[in-house]
């Protein structure tokens, strides 16, 4: 048999998955320095050095100061939080799934956020009361999905997809019945404004909790992460090559359920980029999830802070996210598929 | 390393079992194929012997200790399992591919590394294939995937490897190039269970066969007491032929395949040279017993093929036995069915034209008599050892009602006499063939019909 086109170049694959890794810290850099008052590259250098000598801070502005360590740093790193937690799971969970068109929201999560969100907007509960319920309620769902799929001896796999879709729109149907009693005025706007998404009333206290959620999902996602590929070869095959697939997934579903939770809470409904993520990590590295999970948790962070700026300074007023990624991530993701299917078939 | 398996039974499903009461042993550098017809269990016993399925019954031993009280991972060190040829849902590269067998080597924390992409490149090599390393394994043949899997089963590193049906959707160099590396491996200590569809690969490559039909174990054992015509026949629901050559005074087999029933048309001449080729295989002493299935519309003179046949039959010194059926004929009118008993010329009616029928319906309507049948059965069901057998004619009520003359269904069955011949309609002829599909079909409707010579 004859090969008509070579595979991409390995060493390509590997400056591309080097570049990748070390692409949020230099957005993150740039995107400080974006906004209605412009500061200088150097300025933002000075300001973090300050952090540890007080002597760099000469010759800058309390307002840059304040902009950048109160204002804009949080929004960035929660922006940068959510983008790798959404990323990472959502190549987890088509790993897991052996479905290049699922996302974290397969279990119904989100949906679940969404409701807990809704009902404590719509008793009038403060920001972190809405946070918390919207976490609360998004692992109520996936809890659902799974005691529902164990109804089922045969085929928990496929029959816990089934629940997850099942128990996303039950809760999407009762956060629309949210939005019809809901006050037309004040909280609805509250309601439909949270379903979108956005990271417009973001302070450094909504900073702790998600870090240290994100960053243990994640590091357990980056140790096991080469045992997805083997997981992706389906149960019999990973029972055969020693792993035992039940245990390992239920693990991993855990964790990215609280990844998500807790992305979803802090920062609404993003949608697309566990779905798109995963497609360009791909395309950039290859399948293998060795080099995919972080190249997904670094792809997802920059994405999301990207379409983040785009929201907060390029469009007068702000444009929800949910709306901007769905808006940049589905045309992208249509060119992605179109361009190179090599990455999954 | 051996493995061993002592009364094997599962169930998917209660009351359903997969798996019967099978027992086989590997030895190192052994090849052991298990053959059987589809959903006969293979790829069921191929999954609990590889861990994935826990049997309902019975032991799986390896080297006399409890596979299921082997840690996975230990577990899948020793017996890998190659499946057959799939697609997964991602793109990996071959090398991605080689490399998860070294899986149960690595802890739930690790990835691979340097010592570990050593041994995945050492395994491509091994099978050739160093030239694809990078190559997506989805755009790889069936062929090189099958050895890719192979090769993760090297790297895999364990010395029992069991294969689900390697040799299907190849062609005869993948083939080749597969089980001749499967023969290599098993030269250098590994030993293979494999399922498989091919009695021939399992003719040219295996050391030990297990045949299994309906979940249960046929014949397991070495390799020529086990693919025989009897036995694959048996199993396959096929007339099997053996062919082989004679080396030295020793029957080599060279290659299983079945039999084609040859279907010819009746010429003039042709019972001429039936009665010659009777009498060429009477006098070569041909042990298989021979089926000859006459067909033919109605009228077009069955009986009356088979009367002369048993007349010539006689004429050449064999004896004979079995029923005929001729029509009776009163004024050129077809009125009736005689039962013959081809031993000793006695006859019985046994069938009239039913009274009454409405005028105008020309198809004749026949009244059986139950104590005419009763005899025929008691013929057919005491018939001596005979040279040649006739059985004219078995119809509907045989076949497709379970009534009538059922020990003619049965001697055919049995295959008890050396030449035997049977009358059906053509309307019957698919059933006949499905029941004996070594029969040779006699067409005799072209012939002129003079039944009534």
């Amino acid at each position: 048999m004859t090969h008509k086109k070579a595979a991409p170049a390995a060493h390509l694959q590997t400056l591309a998955y080097i570049i990748l890794l070390a692409l949020p810290l230099l957005l993150m850099l740039v995107a400080l320095t974006l906004g209605r008052y412009p500061i200088s590259l150097s300025d933002v250098v000075r300001i973090f050095l300050s952090l540890v000598d007080r002597s760099f801070a000469v010759g800058i502005s309390d307002t840059a100061y304040n902009l950048v360590v109160r204002v804009r740093l949080p929004r960035i790193l929660v922006a940068l939080l959510i983008g790798a937690s959404l990323g990472i799971t959502g190549a987890g969970f088509q790993g897991i799934f052996k479905n290049p068109l699922v996302d974290s929201n397969i279990l119904g999560v989100t949906s679940g956020a969404g409701f807990g969100a809704a009902l404590a907007l719509l008793l009038s509960a403060e920001p972190w009361q809405v946070q918390i319920s919207a976490f609360v309620f998004g692992l109520i769902a996936v809890a659902l999905a799974f005691v529902g799929s164990r109804l089922y001896r045969t085929a928990p796999m496929i029959v816990l997809t089934l629940m997850g879709i099942l128990i996303g729109s039950f809760f999407m149907s009762l956060t629309s019945l949210m939005k019809t009693i809901a006050d037309p005025l004040d909280t609805l706007p509250a309601i439909t404004f949270w379903l979108l998404g956005g990271l417009t009333g973001i302070t450094w206290r909504d900073v702790p909790w998600l870090a240290v959620i994100t960053l243990a999902g994640s590091f357990y996602l980056l140790l096991t992460r080469w045992r997805f590929n083997i997981l992706s070869l389906g149960d019999e095959e990973a029972t055969a090559l020693g792993v035992n697939p039940n245990r390992l997934k239920i693990a991993m579903v855990v964790f990215s359920t609280l990844m998500t939770a807790a992305a979803v809470a802090a920062g609404g409904v993003i949608g697309w980029v566990g779905l798109v993520i995963p497609h360009a990590g791909r395309i950039l590295v290859g399948p293998d999830h060795k080099r995919l999970l972080p190249a997904s948790l670094s792809l997802g962070a920059s994405f999301l802070l990207v379409i983040d700026n785009i929201s907060r300074i390029a469009l007068p007023g702000e444009v929800p996210l949910g709306v901007l990624t769905g808006l940049i991530g589905v045309p992208l993701l249509i060119i992605l598929l179109f361009r190179n299917r090599t990455g999954w078939q | 390393m051996n493995l061993e398996a002592n009364g094997l039974c599962f169930a998917y499903h209660t009351g359903k079992p997969v798996l019967k009461d099978i027992s086989l042993a590997v030895q190192p550098d052994q090849i052991l194929y298990v053959l059987g017809p589809n959903g006969c269990g293979k790829s069921t016993l191929l999954s609990c012997l590889s861990g994935i399925r826990k049997p309902d019954q019975g032991s799986i031993l390896l080297d006399g200790i409890d596979l299921f009280s082997i840690a996975p991972e230990d577990r899948a060190r020793k017996i890998g399992l190659i499946p057959q040829t799939h697609v997964p849902a991602f793109a990996y590269t071959v090398r991605d591919m080689v490399l998860m067998g070294r899986a149960p080597h690595l802890g739930l924390f690790d990835s691979p590394r340097r010592a570990d992409y050593e041994i995945a490149d050492q395994s491509l090599e091994s099978v050739q294939l160093s030239h694809l390393r990078d190559r997506p394994y989805t755009e790889l043949s069936g062929g090189e995937r099958q050895l890719v899997m192979i090769a993760r089963g090297l790297a895999q590193q364990c010395p029992i490897m069991l294969m689900d049906e390697p040799d299907a959707h190849l062609d005869p160099q993948n083939q080749h190039r597969v089980l001749e590396l499967v023969a290599q491996l098993s030269g250098q200590g590994v030993s293979f269970v494999i399922a498989s569809h091919s009695p021939n690969n399992a003719l040219f490559y295996a050391d030990r066969v297990l045949l299994m039909k309906d979940g249960a174990s046929l014949a397991y054992g070495k390799v020529s007491d086990i693919l025989t015509e009897p036995l694959l026949s048996t199993a396959y629901e096929l007339d099997m032929a053996v062919i082989g050559d004679v080396d030295e005074g020793i029957p080599v087999p060279r290659a299983i395949v079945p039999r084609r029933p040859t279907y010819s048309r009746m010429e003039p001449d042709d019972i001429e040279r039936l009665e010659t080729n009777l009498a060429k295989v009477f006098a070569d002493g041909q042990e298989s017993p021979q089926l000859i299935i006459v067909t033919g519309q109605s009228g077009s003179g069955k009986s009356t093929w088979c009367k002369e046949l048993s007349l010539r039959a006689k004429g050449i010194g064999l004896s004979i036995g079995g029923i005929l059926s001729p029509a009776v004929f009163e004024n050129g009118e077809k009125t009736g069915i005689d039962l013959i008993n081809l031993a000793d010329g006695s006859h019985r009616r046994l069938a009239g034209q039913r009274q009454g029928t409405s005028s105008g319906v020309t198809t004749p309507r026949w009244q059986f008599d139950e104590a005419t049948l009763d005899w025929g059965n008691i013929i057919l069901g005491n018939l001596p050892p005979t040279d040649l057998v006739i059985i004219d004619e078995l119809g509907p009520l045989e076949f497709r009602r379970g009534m009538g003359l059922q020990n003619g269904l049965r001697v055919i069955d049995e295959r008890a006499h050396p030449v035997m011949c049977v009358v059906v309609r053509p309307s019957l002829l698919s059933d006949a063939r499905k029941r004996w599909p070594h029969g040779l079909v006699m067409d005799v409707s072209g012939k002129p019909g003079d039944g009534r010579k």
